[in-house]
């Protein structure tokens, strides 16, 4: 019997035992206050309900915004570029970086660059890459990448940020107090900030009508990088164009409450114009995105947030960590991301999922991302890429999930393991193993019964 | 064809149905008493705020609330205890060092102590790279959430709006807050 490489890494991740139930627990408790952040706002489901349909809107209007923001920006004197790729992408960065003669560039956290694997590009070509958030910059002197969208460093603890800061920053031997640590990567990054001679942002939200970008932070590092030096780069997926600022204000009451459990980040900046004798300039990128747009399954991954609520949830990546997934994105999102990028490359993630639908649940953008993950495991056959294993797991799974009362009888699988034809048994056996026990509550499964949502299992009743 | 053209065009192409915009008017969460809500969520994400009372004067109050305080940057004409102009630096760089800095904010909103700053001073530096900031807002600038903010701030044309909520803060090391990432290590609104 095969497993997947998501299930070997996450066995791996399970065998640090203390290390896999902090993570566990953590993100738990992440969730726990996105949740009472949602039920503080009696208009919660409508502000899901408004945002999933903005987007949808914004998306199917693509060009229309997409044409609108260039115009708007660059009647600010913003100067706007277009990126079909991700080579083409680092290739202008590194066009402007070199005609400003840029030895120093501080970054925000941004994953389009992750996407387009611009840091070691840039390195390469000689300019010294700063991350600026300070998990990022964890993992940046880690050399290791981020395991999560919003917290990139969750997977490690005080200790090996304490050891990696003695080494690199010249800290105190043993000192692993997070308030002091913070105070020295404060010190190191605040040198690089006055130092750069540019800054480069992601952006959250690219609003069409005023040609704004806006950025969310928490540290405010994205301002202390942009305010300095003259020169400020902000890149952008092209889906991340928003109407006006009316549709914002329903993004930023969303975002941080879903992500971080916060009422809003610390910090949401909005860059109209370049600063007085200074140069801004947008990248809008597409490496991908439009094809995304004939996709009717999948269409709606295009309203992601990038919050992670959908990880935190998920009771697999809190189970396995982030680094078990073949793609960069991890968690509901990266595996259909992963699955849109390249679906014979990351198919191995899309086992990765209980299906116990709680990601659908929890996303502000109401991306349906189980019935997805559902869908590709559907058309893994014709992909080519169904594994016998793969195929067991989605067996099993539509096993339990249409036989709640079985299910209701016997909470343990290794009750139900009794129940099933041996082949089938031995299915589930693995996903056990491999998925170190996602249990299913017994509520939740119930509540979704009873709301027909198990339905959308079966792929004929649709 | 330019890559511009290019995207577009594929957009174009690929874009299957074309969906209506969707009403947005959200009423969204409502206060009874807007001000000590407001309060309450300034402390609850960090920070700090304080209601100017009639007979007070908010230099003395700045000057207590801060009293390590020895750069102290302000561009406003009612404070008198600043040490320095910002605006007269030619230089953003030059603000490092700066303990203090006391800007003016527009709107203060309810729901999540969010204050919007449009840049009024010369170098937007100034609002990150202090040790600590002082926001002074009118209290009846106050708003329940951010639907209405964004009403209120709908014109502005400043070439770079904030909106600030606490002093910078992160838990990136084992999700353990920690006050003061890079920027303000604390944040006090003066409501006047
Ligand atoms: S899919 Fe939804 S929940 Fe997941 S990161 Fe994107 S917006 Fe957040």
């Amino acid at each position: 019997m095969m497993s997947t490489q998501h299930s070997i890494a996450a066995e791996k991740f399970q065998e640090d035992k203390k290390q896999a139930s902090w993570h566990n627990e953590t993100l738990w408790f992440v969730r726990e206050k996105r949740d009472r952040m949602s039920k503080s706002l009696p208009e919660w489901e409508e502000l899901r309900t408004i945002a999933e349909k903005i987007k949808l809107h914004s998306v199917s209007n693509l060009d229309i915004y997409l044409e609108e923001f260039s115009k708007n920006a660059e009647a600010n004197g913003v100067i706007v570029h277009w990126a079909k790729d991700a080579k083409e992408h680092n290739d202008i960065v590194y066009d402007i970086l070199s005609k400003h003669k840029v030895k120093k560039l501080v970054k925000s956290k941004s994953m389009l660059t992750e996407e387009c694997h611009l840091n070691p590009y840039l390195i390469d070509k000689g300019i010294d890459v700063i991350e600026s958030d300070l998990g990022e910059r964890i993992l940046q002197l880690n050399h290791t990448a981020p395991s999560h969208i919003v917290m990139p460093a969750i997977h490690m603890t005080r200790q090996e940020v304490g050891e990696l800061f003695e080494e690199k920053l010249h800290t105190e031997k043993g000192n692993s107090d997070p308030t002091y640590l913070t105070r020295a990567a404060r010190a190191s990054l605040r040198n690089d900030f006055l130092t750069a001679d540019a800054g480069m942002t992601g952006v959250n939200f690219a609003v069409a009508s005023t040609g704004e970008i806006v950025v969310c932070t928490n540290e405010g590092n994205a301002d202390m990088g942009t305010s300095l030096p003259d020169l400020h780069i902000a890149v952008m997926g092209m889906e991340k164009v928003i109407p006006d600022h009316e549709a914002l204000s329903v993004y930023t009451r969303l975002l941080a409450r879903s992500a971080t459990g916060q009422p809003v980040t610390t910090y949401t900046s909005h860059f109209k114009k370049p600063k007085k004798g200074g140069e801004m300039h947008v990248i809008i990128v597409d490496n991908g995105r439009s094809e995304i747009l004939t996709n009717n399954e999948h269409i709606k991954s295009l309203n992601c947030i990038r919050c992670g609520a959908c990880m935190n949830t998920c009771p697999v990546y809190r189970r396995s960590g982030g680094y078990s997934y073949t793609y960069f994105i991890p968690g509901p999102i990266g595996i259909n991301l992963g699955m849109l990028k390249d679906p014979h490359k990351y198919t191995d993630n899309v086992s990765a999922c209980s299906l116990c639908y709680s990601c659908n649940n929890v996303c502000p953008v109401k991306i349906d991302l189980a019935d997805q993950i559902y869908e590709w495991r559907q058309n893994l056959d014709s992909l080519g890429a169904a594994s016998s294993s793969k195929k067991m797991i989605s067996l099993g799974m539509q096993f339990l999930f249409t036989h709640p009362t079985l299910f209701n009888t016997s909470l343990k699988f290794t009750s139900l393991i009794n129940w099933v034809p041996r082949s089938m048994a031995f299915g589930l056996k693995e996903w056990e193993e491999g998925r170190s026990l996602p249990k299913f509550a017994k509520e939740s499964f119930t509540s979704m019964w009873k709301k027909g949502k198990i339905k959308t299992i079966k792929k004929d009743e649709q | 064809m330019s890559s511009k053209e290019y995207i577009l065009q594929n957009i174009k192409r690929n874009i299957k149905t074309r969906l209506d915009k969707p009403k947005m008017d959200v009423l969204g969460i409502q206060f009874d008493h807007l001000l000590s809500q407001f309060v309450d969520i300034c402390k609850a994400v960090g920070g700090d705020a304080r209601i100017l009372e009639k007979q007070e004067d908010v230099n003395i109050l700045i000057k207590e609330l801060y009293s390590q305080a020895q750069s102290i940057g302000s561009n406003l004409p009612e404070i008198t205890i600043s040490t320095f102009n910002p605006d007269d630096l030619d230089d953003p760089h030059l603000l490092n060092g700066t303990d203090l800095a006391i800007i003016k904010g527009e709107v203060g909103v309810a729901e999540n102590g969010c204050i919007w700053i449009p840049q009024n001073v010369v170098h937007k530096a100034l609002y990150f790279i202090s040790e600590y900031l002082v926001i002074i807002l009118d209290r009846t600038k106050l708003v329940n959430n951010m639907h209405e903010a964004y009403r209120t701030i709908e014109s502005n044309d400043s070439g770079f709006g904030i909106f600030i909520s606490g002093p910078s803060k992160t838990a990136d090391i084992e999700q353990a807050l920690v006050v003061g990432a890079h920027g303000p290590k604390g944040l006090t609104v003066i409501l006047t």
